[in-house]
């Protein structure tokens, strides 16, 4: 088995001081989905902006494809095959849809055909400006661009933001194809519980900064218990959290 | 009819000039987020490489140890290669200010970029002073200039290289416009400039983007300054402050668009040459008989306060890493004992000095009050006003004309002039209120431009050429001028007397200042500071506290202006300059622009201050080479304290050590340990 | 009962997109009403547009009084208090100032009287503030060096220390943990029953469905639904809106976060 994709271990971060996420030990495996699930301001975008080092750990070691990578700049890591789709504004609103797949660093050669082929929509909005694409059409583009890359690790935060249902059912699917066909390793984090739990692999449920739960989604899917008591509060469902490890004994 | 077209054309050559600043003011803020006000001296210093090279056949060195001060090249250098050598002397500068300044400055305050690039003009300036000399000089021809290159059109005859000067910085904008479309590296500032985050997500590196960029529009200005020199003066001032209007062509393209900005510029530039002929009509108003002086300054600024109104306020949104902050503003801890400290060091100083240490620091002290003005409305309201300093010359002048024409004298004369220049900086304010960051900056850095060309140095209303006269101050019979006699001192100017005036001044206005600060008006203050939306949910009147401001921040600067009509005995209007307004504000900044404290040091610090008398006597550092000293300072203080000397939460050791001594041990500062020990889970 | 604060079609269009559409809310006196919806619903847009920052149309009411068209200075000293969702502090201040400075209504020609005097005095209410949140410890610790959790709390003090009639919470326990954000809705609970009127926007259903007397519930820009919690809880529109498809599932979270919040 090839080493994995993404290694997060021991790793603690925060803003300004503050300790957002505190000791968090993940892993991705090439060609496997994560879903990182939890209530908002949990830390999962803080987990993602660190593993793609945008943010740098307070303590701990980011391992991309087995490498130590805690202290590389951020382009450098994003040009070894880290994509990032961050939360709301994956796109440049200035830039047409063409120029989003222009774009690049020195020798990056992005795969325009390989993109489309997942978002075929996008050929007919080419010479838009992503500024005036809809919610919808933005993520597509931001996905796209992302997979024109061709990534080996895939983080994508919050691709349901904003959008109906039936455009999240649409493109979340996607995610899963690209998983199974490219390899790349894949975290997702995602407010559709369900939807993510449909197309996952695995699954963390964060909690205040701290990975709570880390389950195969067949089991979060069969235990709601453990689902509603990290995701709609803890306090509301405690019965259901004993026995689990990693959530006892926390400050308070 | 035909002598209005000659006379717009004849602004195309100036023009272009200020249409090439504008496009490397763009190019320099799209690349990284600075607004480069050396622009124009960047335009200078490639005149002047030019000049060298074709008249003499050296390229000129800066002043550096063991650096000789020329390279020989064994005779004048042809048009062509001077121009390359110019050009690349130019992007040289640009690589250098983007690698070893703004890089370091990358995550600190706008205000604290557009200080460093301050630095770098005042720099640029001292250089060109040092190796040229004050006296100006004509640059030769670079484009054909014969009696042959001419255009004939519509029945006037223009030359040639009007026309061709536009041309090319409309190609230049063309061409900035297709790269910024059509390239990869084009592309990538544009995404990069949108939303930085994003960008380094898709692994575009911003730091080499923002090199690229700002050599490019440091390579750009160079050229043009090369080919308008010929048509303009050449000279350490001219070119360099062609920068403000520049300034407010970028700011009508929101210092994003190329087209807008070489339009504005070349516009700006047809502009002042059709007021130079409406001033030849008979008809226009005249002072003495001599034309009006800065009436194209004040067209200038009308223009750009409207194009604040009329674009909108805010600049473009920059997406940045992190967020940038102004120094934090520390609690003044206890005033009277400093305040006492620092009134016997005063006294006892003026009773022991001899004469040059105590103009010295009679001119120190009234620097101090200009920078106690700025730390009210920088540091503790974070409006960046260029203001200051004119307002102090409206007090000036208004105490010189008081005294001159009406016969009111002290006190009533300086605290009219304290009065009307706050209600100047009230009124500016009160149009400007919409207007924050940097774009205050550069809407006031014009006011302050048209205040200085259209007010002091006009004749009647200002100083003119000559100077305007003031009466020495009397209060009860007692002479408290410069000329006042007293026991000590050895009858030499200026007497001790004026100089106790100018500490019970000072120390009043710090007292004031710091007790502000301590109070609900600073805390209300510092509340529109750090988020104007916030402060007004609230309940703060954001209006009445940015307004109190300002007229708080005026009033220190009259009673500056006032002190300097009295301490010279004649107003003269380059004291009230916009580049001395630079020069106080950046003296500011690194001294700290937050608090009294860091007033002081910059009060010290100040051109013909303590600091530079005792640089000059003691150390040897002519006073020619202060500029240059200071510039440079500026920048190197920027890179290792960002803050300022005595801005941020921890001073370097040497100044904690002075300020324990004059503020007293003890203070009572809570530390991190008690921010843990609540709450438990959060912090645990 | 008479509304403390109500709108009444309130519409917010950013460029042609509607943010809010039509939108009725009512606080009612001494009501905690809580504001709920999926991310992008217009929940904060919402509360912008109640307290001044946004261009909206329609009609807001405090007190029965029309406070449209008011800068929000005035709407504040009016009575209406808000927080941020980045708890907004002043970052130069103590947490003390930060209540004091917000609390200080008094006008400005007192306040340069008393710079001039160098005497300093404390609004009521800022001391019994602190302690009705629980952060009295950290009153002379500067703003900058609280944790988020902490932040949070001082915005919340910072929006009743004046005295308001009514608040707007912007998600006040995002940031916080699962003990002190029951704890925070405990104290809401209190401040409610003292007489000062809530809207709560959070994402801790939690306690949004456990502590609130009535919920709104929008999507879209649109109110889908109004009423007490356990009816908003059985609505199937609303758990819809909110986990997507598979209702029949999402339902039941929703039952076992009833179940658990009875508090």
């Amino acid at each position: 088995m090839a080493s994995p994709v993404l290694q997060l271990e021991g790793v603690s971060a925060g803003y300004d001081g503050a300790t957002v996420i505190r000791d968090v030990e993940l892993t991705v495996d090439p060609g496997e989905i994560v879903a990182l699930l939890g209530a908002n301001g949990a830390g999962k975008t803080t987990t993602l902006r660190v593993a793609s080092r945008i943010l740098r750990p307070i303590s701990g070691t980011v391992r991309f494809e087995g490498e130590d990578v805690g202290r590389l700049a951020p382009h450098l890591l994003a040009q070894r095959g880290v994509a990032h789709v961050p939360e709301g504004r994956g796109v440049f609103f200035g830039l047409t849809v063409a120029e989003h797949f222009r774009l690049g660093y020195r020798g990056e050669r992005l795969d325009l055909d390989h993109a489309l082929s997942y978002f075929p929509a996008l050929e007919a909005l080419r010479d838009r400006r992503a500024g005036l694409l809809s919610g919808g059409e933005q993520q597509m583009l931001a996905l796209a661009r992302a997979l024109a890359r061709r990534p080996r690790l895939l983080l994508v935060d919050e691709l349901s933001l904003g959008l109906a249902p039936v455009i999240v059912e649409r493109l979340l699917p996607t995610v899963r194809r690209v998983a199974e066909e490219t390899g790349a390793g894949v975290v997702l984090v995602e407010q559709h519980v369900q939807l993510a739990l449909e197309i996952a692999h695995r699954g963390y449920v964060m909690s205040h900064g701290e990975l709570v739960v880390e389950r195969p989604v067949e089991e979060l899917r069969r235990d709601r218990g453990l689902l509603i008591a990290s995701y709609l509060g803890e306090g509301s469902a405690e019965p259901a959290l004993q026995g689990v490890p990693g959530t006892g004994g926390r400050g308070g | 009819m035909e002598q209005v077209l000659a006379f717009a054309l004849l602004g195309l050559g100036p023009g272009a000039l200020y249409s090439g600043i504008a496009l490397g003011v763009v190019l320099n803020y799209r690349g990284c987020g600075v607004i480069n006000v050396a622009m124009g001296a960047i335009a200078a210093l490639g005149a002047y490489v030019a000049y060298g090279l074709r008249t003499g056949g050296y390229l000129f060195l800066p002043p550096l140890p063991l650096v000789p001060a020329h390279v020989n090249f064994g005779g004048p250098v042809g048009v062509v290669p001077a121009l390359v050598i110019a050009v690349l002397v130019c992007a040289l500068t640009g690589l250098l200010l983007d690698v070893l300044v703004l890089r370091a400055l990358r995550n600190a305050s706008p205000l604290a970029k557009l200080m460093a690039t301050l630095g770098l003009m005042l720099s640029i300036q001292a250089i060109i002073l040092l190796r040229f000399g004050s006296s100006g000089q004509s640059a030769p021809d670079v484009l054909p200039n014969g009696p042959g290159d001419v255009v004939h059109l519509l029945g006037v005859t223009i030359p040639s290289d009007e026309f061709e000067l536009a041309g090319i910085v409309a190609v230049a904008a063309f061409a900035l416009v297709a790269i910024y479309r059509w390239t990869r590296f084009g592309l990538a500032t544009r995404a990069a400039s949108e939303n930085e985050t994003t960008a380094v997500l898709v692994g575009l590196p911003p730091a080499r983007l923002s090199a690229m960029n700002t050599v490019l529009a440091a390579s750009l200005a160079g050229a043009l300054g090369v080919l308008v020199a010929p048509l303009t003066q050449l000279d350490s001032t001219t070119i360099p402050l062609a920068v403000v209007p520049a300034l407010g062509a970028a700011l009508l393209a929101r210092f994003t668009s190329f087209g807008i900005a070489m339009v504005a510029g070349l516009g700006l530039g047809v502009i002042e040459s059709l007021v130079t002929y409406l001033q030849s009509r008979p008809w226009f108003p005249t002072t003495h008989g001599a034309q009006l002086p800065g009436v194209a300054d004040l067209l200038f600024f009308a223009i750009i306060v409207a194009a604040m109104y009329w674009r909108g306020g805010a600049l473009p949104y920059r997406g940045s890493l992190v967020e940038r902050r102004l120094p934090a503003v520390p609690k003044p801890v206890r005033l009277q004992r400093p305040a006492i400290v620092c009134a016997v060091l005063c006294i006892t100083a003026f009773l022991l000095f001899t004469y040059d240490f105590r103009q010295a620091a009679i001119n120190s002290l009234i620097g101090m009050l200009v920078c106690l003005s700025l730390v009210v409305i920088t540091g503790f309201v974070g409006q960046i006003s260029l203001l200051q300093v004119a307002l102090g010359g409206v007090a000036a002048f208004a105490v010189s004309k008081l005294s001159m024409s009406a016969g009111i004298g002290f006190p009533l004369g300086p605290i009219f002039g304290v009065v009307i220049a706050s209600l100047v900086g009230v009124a500016a304010a009160a149009s400007a209120l919409r207007v924050r960051g940097v774009n205050l900056a550069v809407v006031t850095l014009a006011g302050a431009v048209a205040l200085q060309s259209f007010v002091f140095d006009n004749p009647t209303w200002g100083g003119g050429f000559t100077g305007s006269p003031v009466n020495p101050p009397h209060l009860f019979g007692v002479d408290l001028s410069t000329q006042a006699s007293f026991p000590t001192g050895g009858g030499q100017l200026p007497s001790p007397v004026f100089g106790l005036v100018c500490t019970v001044a000072v120390i009043m206005a710090g007292l004031l200042v710091a007790s502000v600060r301590r109070g609900r008006l600073g805390q209300q203050m510092l509340a529109v500071r750090s988020n104007e939306s916030a402060a007004a949910a609230a309940g703060i009147s954001v209006r009445n506290v940015k307004l109190l401001a300002f007229g708080l921040a005026s009033a220190l600067a009259g009673v500056a202006g006032s002190l300097y009509a009295y301490n010279f005995g004649s107003v003269t209007a380059d004291r009230f300059g916009v580049v001395n307004a630079l020069v106080f504000v950046s003296f500011a900044y690194v001294g700290g622009i937050t608090s009294v404290t860091g007033a002081v040091l910059a009060g010290l610090g100040v051109t013909e201050g303590v600091f530079g008398h005792i640089l000059e006597k003691w150390v040897g550092v002519p006073a020619s080479y202060q500029l240059y000293v200071a510039g440079l300072l500026l920048m190197a203080t920027l890179i290792t304290l960002p803050e300022g000397i005595a801005g941020g939460r921890r001073p370097p050791p040497p100044i904690r050590a002075i300020s324990r001594l004059i503020v007293g041990p003890g203070r009572a500062r809570r530390t991190s340990a008690a921010v843990g020990a609540t709450q438990g889970g959060a912090t645990s | 009962m008479t509304a403390v604060l109500e709108t009444r079609a309130l519409s917010v269009s950013y460029g042609g997109v509607r943010a809010l559409a039509d939108v009725d809310v009512e606080v009612g006196e001494g009501q905690l009403v809580g504001l709920i919806g999926p991310n992008g619903a217009g929940k904060t847009t919402w509360i912008d547009a109640v307290c001044g920052f946004v261009p909206a149309t329609g009609e807001t009411r405090l007190d029965g009084r029309t406070i449209s068209g008011m800068p929000p200075t005035a709407r504040a000293r009016a009575g209406l208090g808000r927080t941020w969702q980045a708890a907004e502090l002043f970052d130069d201040l103590t947490v003390r100032e930060n209540l004091s400075v917000a609390a200080d209504r008094r006008p400005m020609w007192r306040l340069v009287g008393e710079a001039l005097t160098g005497r300093e005095s404390d609004p009521p209410n800022v001391e019994s503030t602190l302690e009705l949140l629980g952060i009295g410890e950290l009153a002379d610790v500067a703003a900058d060096e609280l944790t988020q959790g902490q932040r949070k709390l001082v915005g919340v003090a910072r929006a009743l220390a004046p005295g308001p009639r009514v608040v707007c919470l912007d998600e006040p326990a995002a940031g916080l943990d699962s003990a002190e954000s029951r704890a925070l809705g405990q104290r809401l609970r209190q401040v409610v029953d003292s007489g000062v009127a809530m809207l709560l926007v959070d994402h801790d259903m939690g306690l949004v469905l456990g502590v609130c007397d009535r919920v709104v519930v929008l999507e879209f820009g649109r109110v889908i639904a109004a009423g007490p919690p356990e009816v908003v809880r059985r609505d199937p529109k609303v758990t819809e809106a909110y986990l997507g498809r598979a209702a029949q599932e999402s339902q039941a979270i929703l039952d076992a976060s009833a179940i658990g919040t009875g508090t």
